[in-house]
């Protein structure tokens, strides 16, 4: 087994709303290892975001352990997130959040621009096919076309970690298994340690492993022997 | 180029009409500074190098006749460094061509043929007067050109009565008259006003002057008490029929000038500040809704791993573009205005040279502080999206709350349409934002306000200067007193039909510690070209042996009906008497004081006397009576009234209608600012809200009623305060201008006012109707889909 990227303990995440405290994570424990392919699966509401979120240094645990290659997560301040971010992370979200003026070369430049070693544009959009489109606004891409320019955003700082937030959820099935298939890529071309969420139970067919979501916690985690293409998932 | 620093260029570029409403406003501090500074600046620079290099005096006085060793101990005064004496004269000119007399105001030049020592002229072309030629003259350079003369021509003028043909032997201009006003005059009129330089020995015989001064200016030493010295001059001069010292003070050239570089300074201290404010709140509320609306992607900045300086810095620089649009044409427009403001200058001021340095610091100071203004404004929503939460950010934010209130009942109760109710909930809900709208847009009707109640003044000004007050065609000046039998010679001239004495007293009126040098005037009863005007507008004279005073004597001795006040006569037998004030009369122009002919000659014990006549003429005779004054010895000049109120009226009206007019603009370029900005952003809030009434039915028009409504309640709502302040800040503009020389009264008509929030209102409807278009274009149904 590979190393641990990501390891969790007891991890808790509270939320407090117009005067009601809400859990959205109630004691996770889960180990995350490298080169993995990794399906959260889960009905909303289930803490998977908010896993993803804190694992991503988007946001902070209230209690708990959360480590990222043994080094304690929570210890970190936010200007030491900031750079944990920059340097091993890239994101992948469910609208996209391209920025409209910028065109797709640009929006990934804008990761080029200040990760340490990245790769250049042209290169992150070709692994994701979208070498023809380079020059295009966001306005002018279709919804799959313009995940897959915020995956070669998120690869293209040669992130360990890919963090991908309900990749598909604005997606059709076809559009959807594009971009699933840059995703499964990256993650077998390049090593990166691929951590996808997801409510849509079809993708888990695709991972390594399975980690079942519910109230706030892991339900069950399954392994799966014989991975799917993602063009023979379908939903 | 980085890709940050695109998305900053674009985003400039889309959002270039807010930001070109505010940079047009912070263009508009920027100008002004630059302009009122510049000139200020150059005005200020070339006084000082003119009075310096053609050694301006610091304090003059007048006599009657003294003799010239006293000139010595004059220079042996204390705190004196030199002193020049000189022979002064009012001259009446007959200019070729014209029929209209002409006023001059002859000095002499030192017998060694030399220049004098002190006010030394700037010679501009030829040559002095030879000392001992008894027919040629120096003349000042603008009377010269406005009456179209060239060296060697001549004209006549009567020196003691005798007419003598002088020739022009070379042009000047003075450091003492910079601002030239003939006696009694208002303006300056170089073609009916000139000073001219003549041979001490002419003058001197011509004046029954030899060996004497009637006029003596001293420069004083560095530390030198001026007071003191005053005092001193006054003591040795009172012998010989001194008038009274005083000085660079009441130099009519300097004080007036000294007036508009006040004004000069005010104007760029107190204009420059209201746009600067205004600025960065249209700043403050367009990045603080772009970031509203931005939200995602700053979320997303973050978790690329861009920091908070990055993400502050980005929407700072934002605003700095915005500043930078507005710097620029803020310096071009300043640039373009101060070079006409110079040329207007050019025109009243008499200049050899005009000093004007490109002030660099003024234009780093205008730019440096359009750049802080948008900084500022920019700052507090830039630190807030820097400090976002990168989760939170990526969330949509929580639908603003409102909360219900007494006045939701109040609303209720009035049974009002969802719209309306929409457009009050909004107002309540952002009290804060609306309540600096309104305060904005209450500044563009305030200084509407500020200047255009200026027309009304003057017209005021004019009104009982010369209406009500001073209703006669011409003074007459004599040369000397007379008495009241002068006046029966007068009424022989042709065309006179009425003519009425008035005679000029120099005295110090004091009131404590107070003091101000001025002259009585003594008329006779019943006077009715020239009289005097209270403050209800009823004729007043002085009864008794009564002091009436004006307005402004009345301040500034601290002076009320009753009160005791010390007049010290500069004349005569140089008593002192103590008078009683018996009244108040309302006079604009100038200082004065008023006495019965009676009182006055009981009081010096002399015959009554007169030192000028005024006239009331048949127009028919207008030129024979003109040609006939120029020929009788014992009249030294005339002031034709009625000319200087036609000049008067159209210099004012040619200044206040460019004054007018331009912060007329400058009111609607607030206006648009404020009113397009605010419409925007409404518009951009609200789009799903507007959107929505759309899809439930309501027409165009009923959802552009939300939006419309909403801007023009906060426009309307801001007129009350905007007449306030404009009403406060005219108070200021008023004091500010002015000064012994005249004074400004505060006329503001119900008109002042209705125009000023006409324009505001009307620039406002504009402006929002512009933005309402875009509710025809909403696409309802990617509207709805819009996550946010």
């Amino acid at each position: 087994m590979s190393e641990t990227i990501f390891h969790t303990e007891d991890l808790v995440k509270t939320y407090h709303t117009g005067g009601t405290e809400v859990r959205a994570l109630s004691g996770v424990d889960l180990d995350l290892y490298g080169s993995e392919l990794t399906v959260l699966l889960g009905p909303s509401g289930s803490g998977k975001s908010t896993l993803l979120n804190i694992l991503g240094g988007l946001d902070h645990a209230t209690s708990g352990l959360v480590e990222f290659r043994g080094r304690d997560l929570t210890l970190l301040s936010d200007r030491e997130l900031t750079r944990y971010r920059r340097d091993h992370v890239g994101f992948v979200f469910q609208f996209y959040n391209l920025v409209p003026s910028l065109t797709a070369r640009e929006n990934v430049q804008m990761v080029t621009d200040i990760a340490p070693n990245p790769m250049r544009a042209e290169e992150a959009l070709a692994r994701v096919g979208m070498s023809d489109r380079i020059d295009h606004f966001p306005a002018e891409l279709s919804g799959g076309q313009q995940q897959r320019v915020a995956i070669a955003r998120a690869i293209a700082k040669r992130p360990e970690v890919l963090l991908c937030d309900e990749p598909t959820g604005a997606l059709d099935s076809s559009t959807g298994v594009q971009v699933l298939e840059a995703i499964r890529d990256i993650n077998e071309d390049l090593g990166t340690t691929a951590i996808v969420i997801t409510h849509n139970a079809a993708i888990q067919g695709m991972a390594h492993r399975v980690v079942h979501f519910q109230d706030g916690n892991i339900s069950t985690v399954s392994t799966n022997d014989t991975r799917l293409a993602p063009s023979q998932i379908e939903w | 180029m980085h890709a940050l620093d695109k998305k900053l260029l674009r985003d400039f570029k889309r959002l270039w009409g807010q930001s070109l409403a505010i940079a047009l406003v912070l263009a508009c501090g920027v100008m002004i500074l630059l302009t009122a500074f510049g000139m200020y600046r150059a005005l200020d620079d070339t006084l000082e190098a003119f009075y310096e290099r053609n050694e301006f005096a610091d304090v003059w006085a007048a006599t009657e006749k003294a003799p010239r060793p006293l000139l010595r101990e004059i220079a042996a005064l204390d705190g004196v460094q030199r002193a020049e004496a000189r022979v002064q004269e009012y001259l009446m000119l007959d200019l070729p061509g014209r029929v209209k007399s002409a006023t001059g105001l002859a000095l002499s030049l030192p017998d060694n043929g030399a220049l004098p020592g002190l006010n030394v002229p700037l010679l501009r072309s030829g040559r002095l007067p030879d000392p001992q030629a008894t027919d040629e003259v120096l003349v000042t350079e603008p009377f010269a050109q406005a009456n179209g003369f060239v060296l060697g021509d001549t004209f006549d003028a009567l020196l003691s009565g005798q007419k003598r043909s002088l020739k022009i032997t070379g042009t000047a201009l003075s450091p003492e008259f910079v601002y030239a006003i003939g006696p009694g005059t208002l303006m300056p009129d170089d073609t009916s006003f000139g000073v001219m330089w003549l041979p001490q020995a002419m003058l001197a015989s011509a004046f029954d002057m030899s060996g004497a001064f009637n006029s003596v200016s001293l420069s004083l030493t560095r530390g030198a008490n001026e007071p003191q010295v005053i005092d001193a001059l006054d003591d040795l001069l009172a012998p010989y029929g001194g008038t009274g010292a005083h000085g660079r003070d009441q130099q009519a050239s300097n004080a007036f000038i000294a007036t508009e570089i006040k004004q000069l300074k005010n104007m760029a201290t107190i204009l420059p500040p209201v746009f600067f404010g205004i600025s960065a709140f249209l700043v403050n509320m367009v990045i603080g809704r772009i970031i509203a609306l931005e939200r995602g992607e700053i979320g997303l900045l973050k978790a690329l791993g861009y920091t908070d300086l990055h993400i502050a810095a980005h929407y700072v620089l934002l605003a700095g573009l915005t500043a930078l649009l507005g710097i620029v044409i803020g310096w071009i427009t300043g640039g373009m205005s101060a070079r006409w403001m110079a040329a207007e200058y050019a025109q009243y001021f008499k200049f050899p040279y005009l000093i004007f340095n490109v002030s660099y610091d003024a234009y780093a100071i205008s730019g440096f502080l359009a750049l802080l203004t948008a900084a500022i404004g920019a700052l507090r929503s830039a630190m807030a999206a820097a400090t976002l939460p990168p989760a939170v950010a990526m969330s949509p934010p929580a639908p603003p709350r409102f909360k219900r209130s007494l006045f939701d009942r109040l609303l209720a109760a009035l049974r009002l349409s969802q719209p309306s109710m929409m457009i009050w909930r909004s107002l309540f809900r952002w009290p804060l934002r609306a309540a600096m709208s309104a305060v904005g847009l209450s500044l563009a009707v305030a200084i509407m306000i500020s200047v255009g109640f200026f027309s009304y003044s003057i017209n005021a000004v004019s009104d009982i200067a010369f209406d009500q007050s001073n209703r006669e065609d011409t003074v007459l000046l004599f040369a000397k007193e007379r008495s009241l039998s002068a006046l029966e010679d007068v009424r022989k001239l042709p065309g006179v039909e009425e003519v009425e004495g008035e005679l000029y007293t120099p005295v110090k009126l004091r009131n404590g510690w107070r003091e101000k040098q001025l002259s009585i005037i003594t008329r006779g009863e019943g006077a009715t070209l020239a009289r005097s005007i209270d403050e209800v507008g009823h004729v007043v004279e002085a009864n008794g042996s009564g002091l009436l005073i004006t307005t402004r004597v009345a301040e500034v001795l601290g002076l009320r009906p009753g009160d005791q006040v010390e007049v010290e006569f500069m004349t005569g037998r140089r008593e002192t008497y103590w008078l009683t004030v018996s009244g108040i009369t309302e006079q604009f122009l100038g200082l004065g004081a008023y006495m019965s002919r009676e009182a006055m000659a009981r009081l010096t014990r002399t015959e009554p006397q007169i030192s000028v006549a005024n006239v009331s003429l048949d127009p028919r005779q207008d030129m024979a009576f003109n040609t006939a004054i120029k020929e009788v010895p014992m009249i030294s000049g005339a002031v034709r009234v009625t000319d200087m109120k036609a000049s008067f009226a159209a210099t004012v009206d040619e200044n206040i209608s460019i004054m007018n007019g331009l912060f007329s603009i400058v009111a609607i370029l607030i206006t648009v600012g404020l009113t397009y900005n605010s419409a925007r952003i409404q518009l951009s809030e609200r789009a799903r809200e507007l959107a929505s009434l759309r899809i439930l039915g309501f027409s165009n028009w009923e959802v552009s009623f939300v939006l419309v409504g909403e801007i023009m309640l906060i426009a309307a709502l801001a007129q009350p305060l905007g007449w306030l302040i404009g009403y406060g800040l005219g108070e200021l503009m008023a004091a500010s201008f002015s000064s012994d020389l005249y004074s400004i009264p505060m006329v503001l008509p119900p008109a002042a006012y209705a125009r000023a929030s006409l324009v505001v209102l009307a620039t406002s409807f504009v402006s929002v109707m512009l933005v309402r278009r875009r509710i025809d274009r909403l696409d309802l149904v990617s509207v709805m889909k819009t996550r946010e």
